[in-house]
């Protein structure tokens, strides 16, 4: 660690000071400026780290250049912490001094990695940091010391609708548990932690030629997935996420760990695969996987002058695809009258000639403008997503997306959703291609019940009335909706998420396994009042 | 007919939020000569400016490189003076100082600002202006004293210096922002889009920037007249004859051009600023 003097020091000094290891700038208020300094050495050297202390015109342009020093330089740009200027971070009504596991609060250097999600910026108070069950209890018992505040459950960061993260509250990360083990060979069972990103998984389970679908992306971690659905590149060939699941530990919202499967606590298993975030902290998850060998990946770009045509095409070939084959379709608005379309794929198969055979189809929706289509690993597929190290998540503002499924692609729907594209409200459009394995499971065996659609539909947008207010008119083609993919928070959106039996009987879960509620920031179920048969005859 | 004779620059104006380093990087590959940044830190979305203007110099190596324009009220000018001189010594005279009042006032002081009526905000940035060019002047020894309305500056050492004449560009549109380009600046730097009455109020501006300059002793043609286009429509092909119409008869010598589109960047070096250079050289020849 070499200490540099700004009032003296030329140029060529620091740069070569700079290259030859980690450095730091000492200000004397002469000379160059620290900050553009350390931005400048950080961005002509790769590895090295560059202490600083300097000053900003305001506590939040200090927070913005803090928050731009970490993205741009990894966090190269090491700045000299000020124990009080931490201590002033801190937000109201959290009990710092009582705080029972490992945690990061704002003040600490490795917070701010930690404060975001992939789509949302956040501020919480306090990320507690629970290793083990029993930790995760003492966080929940901190957790209703603080009612008052909110509460997010984070595993991976990584979901679309921003409930891992909040302003001013608690967030319990569990990415520090991401233990990944086989429990029977023969069986092809497995045991993850929720904190495991589905990349890990993949690699894991790839040498035992085995895969468990998750979503499209291996970035995204195990638990808010596992306990929402998992509708991914390999679940028309091999069924939802948490169809495999077998059994589930989590700890309860009073600290009491518990194991649900089909033959323990199965009212509660049947609620954790799809309503997991409203019932508890799962701890850890046992799948039975997939005999998956290579599997065909592909990519196409399309052009078409005339979206609704191709939707419907797209719908069409869907319709008839065979379950080994999932393709998704994603687009933006039409620019000058045409839109591109890309196209993203599996098919479960090392055949080349089934590969092709599988695709040609899709390929003839719109005009094919580029195609990469490869004979590959599945843990390859995930592996193209980006490690998030310890710079973490960084999201910012909050992300405005919709989700629905569709019954039926039908004309109608066409002709919706490229109005829909039209207006300029959405940016981001995806259908997520159902159907094939997801249909072989009966809608009652699970909290998660839309077994039949066709396509799940996520919009995202940058006005959230805008967006709601284009996408609620094509409401009459919905039928249901993935919770993890909507930011959507009026009510009603939890009825879209439930068909009311379903929505009935979680609520009366919810007041067997939550009765307090501490549960209540993703999609809420609220406990239900008890229902007591005989009331009546007492009151006659 | 207006045309102050400057060679023409061509440049980018870029979102100062992720995939901004990479559009910086192409336009330095394509050769053109300015990359630019909008500097709106309210806006959650965005980096800080000049952290990234810092960044991007240092990850580029023949592009100038300027703020689009930096927000003075959430900057304050003696520590501007310090940074700018210090990234123009680093950069090898690679950095402009785009600057301008600050337009979104309770933006501005949510991010710990002070709140300034518009009149009172042009007012702050002559003193500003005044401070700056005071600190980087090292060729007289004494020390910098400002008793201003906005800003003090009491007895302040002076430098470091830059390495090259740090232009001051400032975006203005009303009265009394151009008048003060004419006076103090040594460049404009507005928005087609927001320029009242789009190119047609181009001559009105001009002429307000070159009576404020005459009236400060100065060549009107000391300040350059740059402008940013939010968006061109049609392929860059297509926008050469109206550039140098720009030049040739509105004096425009610096075209910026916004979209975050790296193709783009590489069609305006490669396609419409020789294009536009030839033209106008011909032209002025004639």
């Amino acid at each position: 660690m070499t200490s540099l003097d700004l009032a003296l020091a030329s140029p060529e000094e620091l740069v070569a000071a700079a290259r030859d290891g980690d450095v730091v700038l000492r200000d004397s208020g002469e000379g160059l400026d620290p900050l553009t300094t350390a931005v400048w050495l950080a961005g002509r050297t790769s590895g090295t780290k560059i202490g600083v202390s300097f000053e900003a015109s305001s506590d939040a342009m200090r927070e913005k250049t803090l928050d731009s020093l970490e993205t741009l330089t990894g966090g190269r740009v090491v700045v000299d912490a000020d124990p009080a200027a931490a201590r002033a971070l801190r937000r109201d009504g959290i009990d710092y001094d009582g705080v029972p596991v490992p945690a990061l609060e704002p003040g600490d250097r490795s917070f701010r990695g930690r404060r975001s999600t992939y789509l949302r910026g956040g501020s919480p108070g306090l990320v507690l940091q629970p290793r083990t069950p029993s930790e995760v209890a003492a966080a929940l018992e901190f957790a209703r010391r603080h009612r008052h505040l909110p509460l997010g459950l984070r595993s991976g960061g990584h979901g679309i609708s921003g409930r891992s993260t909040n302003d001013g509250g608690l967030v319990i990360d569990v990415s520090g548990m991401n233990t990944i083990e086989v429990l029977d060979p023969s069986a092809r069972l497995v045991r993850v932690g929720p904190g495991a990103t589905w990349k890990q998984v993949a690699v894991s389970l790839d040498k035992y030629d085995w895969a468990l679908g998750s979503g499209d992306y291996g970035g995204v971690g195990v638990g808010g997935l596992a306990t929402a659905g998992g509708i991914g590149l390999l679940s028309r060939a091999h069924g939802l996420t948490i169809d495999h699941l077998r059994a589930v530990e989590l700890v309860l919202a009073d600290g009491t760990p518990v194991r649900a499967s089909a033959t323990e606590n199965p009212d509660l298993f049947w609620a954790m695969r799809g309503a997991g975030a409203n019932f508890g902290v799962a701890t850890a998850f046992e799948f039975e996987v997939d005999e998956v060998r290579e599997v065909g990946w592909a990519k196409l770009v399309l052009v078409s002058a005339d979206l609704e045509e191709s939707l419907k095409q797209y719908g069409a070939v869907a319709r008839n695809a065979p379950r080994d084959t999932t393709v998704f379709l994603v687009t933006g608005p039409p620019r000058q009258g045409q839109s591109v379309i890309q196209l993203y794929g599996m098919v479960d198969s090392d055949d080349p000639d089934v590969v092709i055979s599988r695709l040609t189809p899709f390929a003839s929706i719109g005009m094919l403008a580029q195609q990469q289509v490869v004979i590959t690993r599945y843990a390859d597929v995930m592996g193209e997503a980006a490690d998030v190290g310890p710079e973490g998540q960084h999201g910012r503002g909050e992300p405005v997306a919709r989700s629905a499924f569709v019954p039926v692609l039908t004309d109608a729907f066409a002709r919706d959703a490229a109005r829909l594209l039209r207006s300029g409200q959405v940016y981001y459009f995806q259908l997520r291609h159902m159907g094939g394995a997801i249909t072989d499971v009966d809608p009652g065996e699970m909290a998660f019940s839309y077994r039949t659609p066709e396509m799940s539909v996520a919009a995202m947008g940058g006005d959230r009335q805008g967006l709601d207010s284009q996408f609620d008119r094509l409401a009459a083609h919905f039928d249901g909706l993935y919770l993890s993919f909507d930011t959507d928070l009026r009510p009603e959106r939890v009825a879209d998420a439930f068909p009311p039996p379903v929505l009935a009987r979680l609520r009366s879960l919810k007041h067997r396994y939550d009765p307090t509620n501490l549960f209540r920031d993703n999609f809420n179920i609220t406990p239900s009042t008890p229902f007591t048969p005989f009331a009546t005859e007492e009151n006659s | 007919m207006t045309d102050y004779g400057h060679d023409l620059l061509f440049g980018t104006f870029v979102t100062p939020a992720p995939g901004a380093v990479e559009l910086a990087q192409t336009a330095d590959r394509a050769g053109l000569d300015l990359v630019t940044f909008q500097d709106h830190p309210y806006q959650p979305a965005f980096y800080d400016t000049w952290t990234l203007l810092s960044y991007v110099a240092a990850q580029t190596s023949r592009i100038r490189v300027s703020g689009n324009v930096l927000n003075l009220p959430l900057r304050p000018p003696a520590p501007l003076a310090r940074a700018a001189a210090s990234l123009d010594i680093l950069s090898g005279g690679r950095f402009e100082l785009g600057i301008g009042a600050g337009g979104f006032q309770d933006a501005i002081a949510a991010m710990g600002g002070r709140k300034l009526t518009p009149a009172q905000s042009v007012d702050a940035l002559a003193e500003g202006i005044a401070i700056i060019r005071d600190l980087w002047d090292t060729d007289t020894r004494s020390r910098v004293n400002h008793d201003g309305t906005y800003y003090n500056v009491v007895g302040a050492k002076r430098g470091p210096a830059p390495a090259h004449d740090i232009a001051v560009w400032v975006g203005a549109y009303k009265p009394k922002m151009l008048a003060l380009t004419g006076a103090l600046g040594d460049g404009w730097l507005p928005t087609m889009e927001y320029v009242p009455g789009g190119p047609a109020g181009l001559p009105d501006a001009n002429a307000r920037i070159d009576e404020a300059a005459l009236s400060a002793g100065r060549d009107p043609a000391a300040v350059r007249r740059l402008m940013n286009f939010m968006r061109m429509d049609g392929p860059p092909s297509s926008w050469i004859d109206h550039f140098a119409d720009l030049a040739l008869n509105h004096g425009i010598s610096a075209f910026i051009i916004g979209g975050d589109d790296h193709a783009m960047a590489e069609a305006l070096a490669a396609e419409v600023a020789p294009a536009v250079r030839e033209l106008v050289k011909r032209e002025r020849g004639a």
